[in-house]
């Protein structure tokens, strides 16, 4: 029977109506703040003042239940989850989400940060395993369009939706076009800015079905295969300005140097055209690693000899512990953190083959 | 009666960044009766000088429209004011209930108006202030209209306007060119109402017929803004910057802990603009911190409420970027200053800073689409190139095209009206 998602190692997309309760924008699926009046879309839902319903305060002037993390007043979250003290917005749900989605056979997990020099969490990612069967979707917000957040949290929704329930041939092309589709619309929904720079994202979507690997993508988050011992391998290709430059002859340092080398080529979004994604699959001979990531790692081991060792070297770690998938992403997060943390980071990791 | 209030503001500021700037809009949408009631005072100056050119028989004109726009169950009452107020109609300390036969009366009473005395604007304020101190709750517009200098001793005015500033509007208008308008503008400011020139005194009538109509279609008293700030925060200026500049922050009373209420006066259907400058303590690159909440308050209930925002992070291009509204407004401010300053500067006979100060309001005048004020300048500045501001004082300037330039600096336009 073809399972559907399991709710507790279900999507790290945040789950909202789409009008916003305070103003009624619509369009703001996946935002944590409505982009029309900046009241919080997720967590306890503001009481507005309004006509119908006039007050001398409002929830968000009272505190409530929640101490503020930040400057530890006892019950100062109002009910907008600003803190009625000191300001400070309590937590945003995206900043940090941890998945662990292991089913016998399928361990796996994901991890999404925020990082250090970005203000919010445009990555997005979705993972959900059933028994032989594992669904991955990764998705990198463009942070000069708008709402990019919006579009990638949508992405991996709409594309994890199909991988979930559609089972036939090309059904990871039939999910990237789902999502391209959905992120091109929010172009000419919601807030008016979106339209002069329209919400972009990139995608890698991965299914594994019985030992088979399927990855799709458009964009530069990437999909490797790190098998215990052998030679690993990048499953995806860059649709990246460097890319292209080093397949045309420049000299791979030259390329990597160029200010436009991450400029990428391939994206989702109202104006990327037709988006056509590339396919590959792999059987895997041995037991080994899926691990898929977006550039917030892979810029600090842009090598694939690199980059599988520390996938190795973490997986090492991890393997003693409990959780040892969600040990391994967590740690592989933490890495890219300490190596300065320049852009968010995901990465998800499924281990096949026992 | 209901209102919405939107912000509009680039929330991201940089690494150590402290200062928070929003243009909030509120917009009222009266849906219903007028649930408060509304007194109008008429006050005309009737100082010996407004024997001249015709003055005191436009004001008995202009009196006259303006009580015909009062409607029916509006208090009113008309002061005529020399060297002391003399309330002319109904009977002095009262006032009466607009009908087709109260207003029969009081137009009779207008045309035994006399020219005779001094201008002492601060005890025509206060026997005004009187009057409506018996109509608490309601809708307090008076219309002042005077052509002279304030013949008071220094300082009486300033008292008088501490003491009375709050309780009721006051539109002022001074009628040929001897006024002076940093002084109408003061009465005006403390009393949130407008100030105009009205050169030729036949153009009056028109004026208070406006000036009365718009006053009728007022539908709620005492609207105010409540502005919350969190710790270690603090308002730097809460200004209107439409329809026309009026800086509030120092009309601020205290309202529980870290709020303050800014008063805007009585409102009809309308919209303006606010600009709201709050100095925070810097966060960390990824906080976010609520900088203010502006409250709509009427009668001491919330009717909107919108959040300004701030959002560290260490992404210059958004850092950086600079919201349209709040460079408009900041410009329109910038406007209306550089305008007052270079008038005085060129009364002052400094006509170097003048011609660098009007230079500077054509520049602004002219890349913000604010055709109206650019129209008063080229009365005063002949333009070389309004786009690089450089422009030569004119020789001779009519006294009422320098003090129709003075009094409407603070008129503002909304962003997008630019070509």
């Amino acid at each position: 029977m073809p399972a559907t998602p399991v709710p507790e190692s279900g999507p790290a997309a945040i789950e909202s109506g789409s009008v916003c309760p305070a103003c009624g924008e619509h369009g703001t699926e996946g935002a944590a703040y409505c982009e029309g009046c900046g009241a919080r879309l997720t967590g306890p839902t503001p009481e507005p003042a309004n006509a119908e319903n006039p007050q001398t305060e409002t929830a968000a002037d009272r505190g409530g239940a929640r101490s503020c993390p930040s400057c530890g007043a006892a019950g100062a979250v109002g009910g907008d989850g600003y803190c009625i003290e000191c300001g400070m917005l309590a937590t945003r749900e995206r900043d940090h989400i941890e998945i662990d989605a292991s089913t016998p056979g399928l361990p796996a997990a994901a991890v999404t940060d925020r990082g250090l020099r970005h203000h919010r969490n445009e990555d997005a990612v979705w993972l959900v395993t059933r028994p032989r069967c594992g669904d991955v979707v990764v998705a990198d917000g463009v942070s000069s369009s708008f709402d990019p957040d919006v579009a990638s949290a949508l992405a991996v929704e709409t594309a994890g939706t199909i991988l979930g329930q559609d089972t036939g041939p090309d059904v990871v092309t039939r999910a990237i076009a789902a999502a391209a589709a959905a992120v091109a619309a929010l172009a000419s929904e919601g807030d008016p800015r979106r339209r002069t720079s329209n919400p972009a994202c990139t995608i890698v979507a991965a299914t594994v079905r019985d030992g088979v690997i399927t990855c799709g993508w458009a964009g530069d988050s990437r999909a490797y295969w790190v098998p215990d011992s052998g030679e690993a391998a990048q499953l995806t290709t860059d649709d990246s300005w460097v890319t292209a430059a080093i397949r045309q002859g420049t000299d791979p340092a030259a390329a990597w140097a160029d200010r436009r080398a991450h400029a990428i080529t391939a994206w989702l979004g109202a104006d990327a055209g037709t988006v056509d994604p590339h396919v590959t699959s792999l059987t895997p001979a041995g037991p080994g690693l899926l691990v898929v990531c977006s550039d917030g790692l892979w810029n600090y081991l842009t090598g694939l000899a690199e980059f599988a060792a520390a996938v190795r070297e973490h997986a090492g770690r991890a393997a003693g512990g409990p959780a040892p998938m969600l040990a391994l992403t967590r740690s592989l997060t933490e890495y890219a953190v300490a190596s300065g943390g320049q852009d968010n980071i995901t990465v998800a990791a499924l281990r096949l083959g026992g | 009666m209901p209102y919405t209030a939107e912000t509009f503001q680039n929330e991201y500021l940089p690494d150590g960044g402290t200062e928070v700037n929003a243009i909030v809009t509120v917009t009222s949408t009266p849906d219903g009766p007028v649930a408060a009631g509304a007194t109008s005072v008429i006050i005309v100056d009737c100082s010996g000088s407004m024997e001249t050119g015709g003055r005191i028989a436009a004001a008995k004109a202009a009196a006259r429209a303006a009580i015909a726009c009062i409607r029916d169950g509006v208090r009113f009452a008309i002061i005529a004011g020399a060297g002391q107020a003399q309330q002319i109609f109904p009977q002095t300390g009262t006032l009466a209930v607009a009908s087709p036969q109260t207003r029969d009366q009081a137009t009779a009473a207008v045309g035994r108006l006399e020219a005779r005395g001094r201008t002492a604007i601060g005890s025509w304020l206060t026997e005004a202030a009187g009057l409506f101190a018996q109509r608490p709750g309601d809708i307090c517009h008076a219309i002042l209209l005077t052509d002279g200098e304030n013949g008071e001793q220094a300082g009486e005015l300033e008292a008088v306007l501490q003491r009375v500033g709050g309780t009721f509007q006051c539109d002022c208008r001074g009628v040929g060119t001897d006024w002076v308008v940093a002084e109408l503008r003061k009465v005006a400011a403390a009393l949130l109402g407008t100030v105009d020139i009205v050169a030729d005194p036949a153009g009056l009538t028109a004026d208070f017929e406006a000036m009365m109509t718009a006053a009728m279609g007022k539908v709620a008293a005492d609207v105010r803004l409540k502005v919350w700030t969190p710790v270690n925060s603090s308002v730097r200026f809460v200004k209107q910057v439409e329809p026309t500049v009026a800086d509030l922050t120092g009309k601020r009373t205290e309202d529980g802990p870290r709020a303050g209420l800014y008063p805007t006066g009585s409102w009809a259907a309308e919209s303006r603009d606010y600009h709201v400058c709050v100095d925070v303590r810097a966060g960390q690159v990824g906080d976010e911190m609520l900088a203010a909440r502006v409250s709509v308050v009427e009668g001491g209930t919330v009717y909107a409420q919108s959040l300004i925002r701030a959002v560290w992070t260490g992404d210059a291009a958004l850092s950086t970027r600079i919201n349209k509204q709040v460079a408009h407004y900041t410009g329109q401010a910038e406007l209306a200053q550089v305008i007052q300053e270079g008038l005085e500067a060129r009364k002052a006979g400094d006509d170097g800073t003048a011609t660098l100060k009007l230079g500077r309001a054509v520049r602004l005048a002219a890349e913000s689409g604010n055709a109206e004020t650019a129209g008063l300048l080229a009365a005063v500045v002949d333009i070389e190139d309004a786009a690089t501001g450089t422009v030569r004082l004119k020789k001779r300037v009519a006294a009422a095209d320098e003090m129709a330039l003075d009094t409407r600096s603070t008129k503002t336009v909304r962003v997008g009206r630019a070509k």
